[in-house]
């Protein structure tokens, strides 16, 4: 709705040269001229049918669902690697800052290892730390092999600083989780109980404790899985990755109203279906939880 | 109930010598357990009897090696089979948890995993400890789930402890305690947060389970209802240190500490309608600086000159009862006994 008191000059790449009849033709192509309560019921007949429309300005008449097709693949690829990464480096932090932190004060230099670490990258903006690796990831590992500034879908080894610098931030926050819910878990009496059964400690954390502490974050996890769709504005521009990163901004700049449209309902519909699929990974995890009307909730 | 200590058939299976424990707190020391002896005979109901504090739960934890990280055991032997428990490493540990040493908690809503079924919980330990696995596993723990008296423990092997009722789930924790058919059971106040309809049928279940099982027991509780109705023997703690040992009997129908005599004053089943129910005034000492002398002597109206200053020994009245008090020196002054006769025994 915003976008639509923008001037009408924005509609169109060449304004100054064109007639009043191309104009009104133009403005007529995207229904523009009609009621806005028409314009709305348009809008929603296209969406039924799954038809996104085409981009207006970013790339004139080409179909929105094509730009994404193209743009989003390397995005999620990225994402999903980013993500793996981070949760393959977070929970193993969290779960040692965990196990060290109600152990010996030897093992306690764990825990504020970790502690460090995850708020030197909460607390450091991410585009200054991405800056950092960049510089840094490039030029000294670079003297024992070469990591490439910038990035080239065919070279393998230009995708590491990328999907690094995306990863850390998911695994600072999964890290910090983990510790926390599973700093939480240990205190509880099924632990003692568990304990009192003689189950070592190793196998305490794995079987008992963290399948404890996952339970709130797992609600969580599809939504970040699902969101790398969206790509990373920064870690994209910063390596010049053609991803989808800075795609909303972009043509919001433009005033490409169709696109900004399209991908706003792509976002949303992402983020609802995320948060689904999070409520039932959730079910499938804790037997409390149970869906309604199964009959055999109590 | 019948008390029988039948004394030279049962050697002690556990003996606890002048045990102290510590706690850290803020970077103070507090002895929560001062040079504390006990001897537990095998095939025994022991009940442990304190207010809340007063070392009990401590007490027991230090014989499972399960002490709070805080907390350590600073001198003393505990001395179960011939081995010194309180010498033993966390993984030496293992081996005596829940295989000779079992425990059954407080409270049954917490102390099973929510995400486990309950077959799965019981067969852990039956693996852990008898190398069971898979069917032989699943049939040892339907019969002990059958022993708890649970019903259709095919239906109930595989359902969560939220399906099950709290007095339900007590009687799983009691099939995991004893599913590795441990020599000492522990219960830490095994019906304090149960209903009191159901109380009375967990305390029978134990009972009848220390029979079939041949378990030594140790009950802690602050209930001395439980304690009539379950112990042979009652040890009285109190900041720390047992005041008084003896038979349900000499504990409820000869009290010599007047620790003992204040508590038995205080059940409000001896009150009479109308009157005030007899509560011990003041508090219990801070564990914090080292105590001198008797420990109750601040809260004591019977408290001699010496109980400020000097430890009173452990005088034996008989063979079974024991009890730490000045008044039992042949050279304190006559003291009149408050009325605390026919504490619930029965």
């Amino acid at each position: 709705m915003l976008l639509r008191l923008m001037p009408l000059e924005g509609y169109f790449n060449n304004y100054e040269k064109l007639t009043p009849t191309q104009i009104k033709v133009g403005l007529a192509k995207l229904w523009l001229d009609r009621p806005m309560a028409v314009q709305l019921g348009h809008f929603w007949q296209d969406t039924l049918r799954g038809e996104l429309g085409v981009s207006n300005k970013y790339r004139v008449n080409y179909p929105i669902g094509k730009i994404i097709a193209s743009k989003a693949p390397l995005s999620i690829q990225i994402g999903l690697m980013a993500v793996t990464l981070a949760f393959l480096l977070g929970m193993p932090l969290g779960i040692l800052m965990a196990r060290s932190a109600r152990g010996h004060s030897r093992l306690k230099i764990w825990d504020r290892f970790g502690t460090v670490v995850v708020v030197v990258i909460q607390a450091v903006p991410a585009s200054v730390y991405y800056l950092f690796i960049q510089i840094y990831g490039t030029e000294l590992l670079g003297k024992f092999f070469p990591l490439p500034t910038l990035f080239a879908r065919d070279n393998p080894l230009t995708w590491i600083l990328p999907v690094f610098s995306l990863s850390l931030s998911t695994m600072a926050w999964s890290a910090m989780w983990i510790r926390r819910y599973m700093a939480d878990e240990s205190t509880k009496d099924y632990v003692l109980l568990a304990r009192a059964k003689g189950v070592p400690a190793a196998a305490i954390s794995r079987r008992h404790i963290f399948r404890n502490a996952f339970v709130p974050l797992v609600q969580s996890v599809p939504t970040t899985i699902l969101l790398t769709l969206m790509g990373s504005l920064y870690v994209e521009s910063r390596f010049s990755i053609p991803g989808m990163g800075g795609l909303l901004v972009d043509v919001i700049k433009r005033q490409d109203n169709t696109m900004v449209q399209a991908l706003v309902l792509v976002y949303s519909g992402i983020s609802i279906v995320g948060l689904l699929l999070g409520d039932v990974a959730m079910a499938l995890l804790d037997p409390r939880v149970r869906f309604a009307g199964k009959g055999d909730a109590r | 109930m019948a008390v029988d200590t039948d004394r030279d058939g049962r050697g002690a299976i556990l003996s606890v010598r002048s045990l102290n424990v510590d706690f850290t707190l803020r970077g103070a020391r507090h002895r929560v357990l001062r040079d504390v002896s006990l001897d537990v005979r095998r095939g025994e109901n022991l009940a442990i009897v304190g207010e809340s504090g007063s070392g009990k739960s401590v007490f027991c934890k230090s014989l499972m090696g399960l002490l709070d990280a805080n907390g350590r055991v600073e001198s003393g032997e505990i001395l179960y089979e011939g081995a010194d428990l309180a010498t033993l490493t966390e993984k030496e540990w293992l081996k005596i948890r829940g295989k000779e040493i079992a425990i059954v908690m407080q409270d049954p809503m917490t102390s099973l995993n929510p995400l486990i079924p309950i077959g799965r919980q019981i067969t852990e330990a039956l693996r852990l400890h008898r190398g069971l696995k898979g069917k032989a596993a699943r049939e040892a723990a339907m019969g002990y789930l059958r022993d708890v008296g649970i019903a259709q423990p095919e239906l109930r092997f595989k359902q969560y402890p939220h399906e099950f009722s709290g007095g339900m789930r007590q009687r799983a924790v009691i099939a995991i305690a004893i599913a590795c058919r441990p020599k000492i059971l522990i219960c830490d106040e095994p019906t304090t947060a149960i209903d009191v309809t159901i109380q009375a049928q967990i305390l029978d279940l134990l009972l009848s389970l220390q029979q079939k099982y041949q378990l030594t027991t140790i009950y802690i509780t602050h209930d001395l209802g439980v304690v009539a109705r379950v112990a042979d023997r009652v040890a009285v703690m109190y900041a720390g240190d047992f005041v008084e040992i003896g038979t349900t009997e000499e504990i409820f129908y000869d009290p010599r500490h007047p620790y003992v005599w204040a508590l038995l004053s205080s059940m409000p089943q001896l009150a009479k309608k109308g009157e005030n129910l007899y509560s011990i005034e003041g508090s219990p000492p801070d564990l914090s600086s080292p105590l001198a002398g008797d420990a109750f002597a601040p809260r004591n109206r019977y408290a001699l000159k010496i109980d400020f200053v000097r430890r009173p020994p452990l005088f034996s009245l008989t063979e079974t009862h024991q009890a730490r008090s000045w008044l039992l020196d042949p050279r304190a002054p006559k003291h009149e006994r408050p009325e605390t006769k026919g504490g619930g025994a029965g």
